[in-house]
């Protein structure tokens, strides 16, 4: 009896590994009906639903078996786990310093593909082109004009409140007119720490020479004038937060929440921020505008971005040639074949980084993103900042926010950061 | 038969253990040893290279004041967690095996949290504290709830420990349990007779016979509390400020996010010694206190 | 006397009345978390971040976070993985450890000593220590991730020391000797005796081990995510972490994605809750 049920148990084992071993046959290298498969990894979250309707689809018609994935760790760390496990995905979409950090080892040369031309955004390494532009983004600060102009009651031209001295005069307007908290603050670190923090550093004249004179030690952080400008326009949505109660418990889809349904006017983001907003009853009339500021070097007419994610191929043995080719494709795809124009521009109404390709149907967002763009109105990405700033300089960021150090005591913290940091080789 | 010939015993410690060996050297030992070598290189994670640093990545952990941040808030969490989680779990006991009614669906009941992960049960408790919990505040306007307590160094922390202790309570809870009804009831009768009232019994019979409970509480929830990774993950993330950040968190970020493999490599074995080291002075001193009991 | 026996009846009434209030508080404080996930996952997002404590929100009660958070977490093909992994680690876990523990507590050799310390040190081994070293030498040296048989075979090799260490304690006090000899002069091997004799009494124990690495294998997410890259391998909790890294600022899915994640361990405690509790209670008596 006790043998009989011993027996069972182990059967049942050995069959459930069996199973378990059924359907992994195979390598990746090819799937059952001869045609060739290849994996990409999305890093935009938000576009993850599209990416997995765009692949079944594209399986479809092209013969190519294409998979999608998504993880919650951070690129970096992913990447990581993938490539000491001899694991790539074919196609990786990741982040301009993750394409320099494993660009000479792991990436496949693409100089010689057509859409070089068409963009100006293409990440090259080593004299080679390696990093595919997935999108053009860049941040300002997001209004909702309906709800300004209901306050008001006169029609909302953001190119009227460039400095902080227009823009504080608004907000006291909305608070008078009854809108007694007209903004909102993220405070995820990497909105403070990457986003916002950032523009400080990437609105110097000579962006190189600051972050080695941070490193060195020798810039006044907190004289300087781009610093007091940028944290004085911080300090006015810091005052008029909905949240300013206790403002690091603010959460995101509630901040995004109030601002498309007009309870909040004005928030510091990015035209990523749509998929949040359209979520909710959202305004049409809402768009982006530069950051305002006092000062008179132009950045207050300029949105802050450029080229976002990047993709590129994998050049190990673990990847085929074939698949190599067919991942070529697919990038070709989505900048000369019309359904992979609609991929990128209407599917995930994302502003593309390539000349040829037309974008109509863009969100509100978008479309202040792509309209700065084409008049050149862009102040570049800074994309050599060491992979701990966002995380330190993000938590000092939120201690400010919360009150927790005043603005010297800001400053310190960030230069004692770049003082104890070792530069990044570019 | 013999028994006593080294053929005999290979054979034997092969028939029952061979396999068992092989997995347990296969999956831990194996990767443990590599881990070890790993830390004198300066590897970052995805290069190809792994240039040998001797023991630099030794004198960084050591110069590494997050790290000690984190482990001395991990000590102080554990500390306060360890207590709370037994405290708790002995006074649940105590109630389901008092002969209340119904003892068996509370026993039930307050085990549930255990069949949950850390990750699932990190994010259902966001949401309590961060949406719930403020609802109520404002509802009824009781300013201590009205703001998020995840939004402060301190609340954050008690945060985790409250989540600490709702979810590992009800598995110690089973285990006191046990040891309540391993005291045999002559005896407690017998204290009774002698004019014992129920606390002291409790005190003077009950819980030097539950040493052995005690022992193997403190064990787990420590060993565990030292180890915190999934609920500190999807509960706080290291927020505000990364002053939440504890010690397992902290290796993962220096070996991951900050690229620097070695270190966070040499970071996770310190961890390891200060785990293993706590975890042998625990049991070591409740042995001898079981003995004496 | 009888008068005596009255109040201590009456006394011992308003105790059980005490403790009831405050078992029943205590519970309220234990299941509040679940009850509130149960009411949300009814309603539309943005009902729920306006008022998550309203029972019915204001765009009314809804079910249609379920298909489509079913839908995109796969649920089915999830729950088949988990499974699969959960019941063959469990079953191989109680097996392998169980003889272990056996020829340990029986046999004063070196080679048991040597390895019954290496497993009690090795539980205090942070996972974080193992990860890489351990994903590039399966992955990358011996190129076999991707497979459920290969996180099985790491389930084991990672619950082997617990297990073998509760089952050390059970042979150790459980097990009589005596038994074992009459069964060694009837003329059984230690193999027969082990199968026939021993393994049958350590029951409770097996429970024990069963409930709680089954339950360890069923929510763990660190190994699995690391161990199986592909989609058609996810187990239940790398489903329910992809999706809410995916879809996080969707509340309502996420909600119905938790209680998905949560539900059929809940269902199969609902039917083995006694032996759960009971499993757990006698493993714990030493």
């Amino acid at each position: 009896m006790r043998k009989k049920l011993l027996a069972m148990m182990l059967a049942t084992a050995m069959g459930l590994s069996l199973t378990a071993c059924g359907g992994e046959g195979g390598d990746g290298g090819s799937s059952g009906d001869g045609g060739v498969s290849i994996t990409i990894f999305n890093s935009k979250s938000e576009v993850q639903s599209q990416f997995e309707a765009m692949a079944e689809e594209y399986s479809k018609t092209k013969g190519v078996n294409v998979e999608i994935y998504y993880s919650n760790d951070t690129v970096a760390a992913h990447m990581a786990t993938k490539y000491s496990a001899n694991d790539p995905y074919t196609i990786s979409m990741v982040d301009a310093k993750d394409v320099y950090s494993l660009a000479e080892e792991h990436a496949a040369d693409l100089s010689n593909e057509k859409w070089v031309a068409n963009t100006d955004y293409a990440i090259s390494v080593g004299g080679k082109v390696v990093g595919f532009p997935v999108c053009v983004e860049a941040r300002g600060v997001i209004y909702n004009a309906e709800a300004i102009e209901a306050v008001t009651g006169k029609e909302f031209k953001p190119e009227e409140y460039k400095t902080l001295d227009a823009f504080q005069g608004l907000l006291d307007e909305l608070v008078a007119g009854g809108m007694e908290t007209p903004t909102g603050i993220m405070k995820e670190d990497w909105s403070l720490g990457a986003h916002f923090l950032c523009e400080v550093y990437e609105e110097q004249p000579d962006v190189e020479a600051y972050i080695s004179a941070l490193h060195a030690g020798t810039a006044d952080l907190a004289n300087n004038p781009k610093w007091t400008a940028k944290m004085d326009t911080f300090d006015a949505l810091k005052k008029y937060n909905y949240a300013a109660g206790s403002p690091v418990a603010a959460e995101r889809e509630v901040t995004e929440q109030k601002l498309a349904e007009g309870e909040i006017a004005f928030m510091f983001g990015g035209n990523w921020d749509w998929s949040v907003i359209n979520a909710y009853e959202y305004s049409e009339k809402m768009g982006m505008m530069p950051v305002p500021q006092n000062t008179d070097d132009g950045a207050n007419e300029k949105l802050v971005g450029g080229g976002s994610k990047y993709m590129f191929i994998d050049s190990s043995e673990n990847t085929s040639d074939e698949q190599r080719q067919a991942a070529k494709d697919f990038l070709n795809w989505i900048v000369f074949e019309a359904d992979g124009n609609a991929f990128l521009t209407e599917q995930c109404a994302l502003v593309p980084a390539f000349s040829n390709v037309n974008a109509e149907a863009l969100d509100p967002l978008s479309a202040s993103v792509k309209k700065y763009a084409d008049e050149g109105k862009l102040i570049d990405n800074y994309n050599y900042f060491p992979d701990d700033h966002l995380s330190k300089c993000g938590a000092s960021f939120q201690k400010y926010l919360a009150d927790q150090i005043d603005r010297a005591g800001f400053a310190a913290e960030i230069e004692e950061y770049w003082k104890n940091t070792t530069p990044v080789e570019h | 038969m013999k028994t006593n010939t080294m053929s005999y015993k290979c054979k034997q410690f092969m028939m029952f253990a061979g396999v068992t060996t092989f997995i347990f050297i296969a999956v831990v030992i194996v990767p443990f040893i590599y881990g070890f070598y790993l830390t004198f290189t300066s590897w970052d994670g995805v290069s190809s290279q792994k240039p040998f640093v001797g023991i630099a990545n030794y004198v960084a952990s050591f110069s590494d004041v997050a790290y000690w941040q984190a482990l001395g808030r991990t000590v102080i969490y554990s500390a306060i967690a360890v207590i709370l989680v037994n405290v708790v779990a002995f006074i649940l006991a105590f109630l389901v095996t008092s002969g209340v009614k119904g003892q068996n669906f509370f026993r039930a009941g307050f085990f549930i949290p255990n069949l949950i992960g850390g990750i699932v049960l990190g994010y259902i408790w966001k949401f309590v504290f961060n949406r719930a919990f403020v609802a109520v505040g404002e509802a009824l306007s009781i300013g201590a709830l009205s703001t998020s307590w995840l939004a402060t160094t301190n609340g954050a922390m008690l945060c985790l420990i409250i989540v600490s202790v709702w979810q590992y309570a009800g598995y110690m809870m089973l285990i006191y349990v046990a040891g309540f009804m391993s005291v045999s009831a002559d005896v407690l009768e017998a204290a009774r007779i002698d004019g014992c009232t129920n606390t002291q019994s409790i005190i003077k019979i009950s819980i030097p016979l539950m040493v052995s409970s005690f022992v193997q509480c403190l064990f787990l929830t420590i060993t565990r509390c030292f180890m915190v990774y999934d609920v500190n993950l999807s509960l706080t993330n290291g927020e505000p400020f990364n002053s939440s950040v504890m010690a397992a968190m902290h290796v993962y970020n220096q070996a991951f996010t900050y690229k620097n493999y070695g270190t966070g490599q040499a970071e996770a074995l310190i961890l390891f010694i200060v785990c293993a080291v706590v975890g042998v002075l625990q049991v070591s001193i409740g042995k001898k206190a079981e003995v004496s009991a | 006397m009888d008068d005596l026996n009255e109040r201590a009846a009456r006394n011992r009434k308003i105790k059980h009345a005490v403790f009831m209030v405050v078992l029943i508080v205590l519970f309220a404080c234990f299941i509040f978390p679940f009850l509130l996930v149960l009411i949300n996952v009814f309603k539309e997002k943005g009902d729920i971040n306006s008022n998550p404590l309203a029972l019915v929100g204001s765009r009314g009660f809804t079910l249609k976070n379920f298909p489509e958070a079913m839908d995109k977490m796969n649920f089915w093909r999830s729950f088949g993985n988990s499974m699969v992994v959960t019941v063959s680690s469990t079953i191989f876990t109680i097996l392998l450890a169980s003889m272990t523990a056996y020829v340990i507590v029986r046999n004063k050799w070196k080679a048991c000593g040597a390895l019954f310390g290496m497993m009690i040190a090795s539980m205090v081994i942070p996972f974080q220590v193992l990860m890489i070293p351990l994903v590039s030498f399966y992955g990358g040296t011996l190129g076999i991730l991707n497979s459920r048989v290969t996180l099985i075979f790491m389930h084991v090799g990672f619950s082997l020391s617990m297990a073998t260490f509760m089952f050390h304690g059970a042979i150790h006090t459980n097990v009589p000797i005596a038994l074992e000899e009459a069964a060694t002069i009837d003329g059984c091997t230690k193999w027969q005796t082990y199968w026939q004799i021993v393994f049958p009494l350590l029951k409770p124990t097996i429970a024990t081990v069963a409930i709680i690495d089954a339950m360890a294998f069923w929510n763990d997410y660190l190994l699995p995510s690391l161990v199986l890259g592909r989609k058609e391998m996810y187990t239940i909790p790398i489903a329910t972490q992809v999706f809410y890294g995916t879809y996080s600022t969707d509340i309502g899915l996420v909600m119905a994605a938790l209680l998905l994640a949560m539900l059929p361990i809940l269902v199969l405690y609902l039917f083995l809750q006694r032996y759960i509790v009971e499993g757990v209670t006698s493993g714990a008596v030493k």
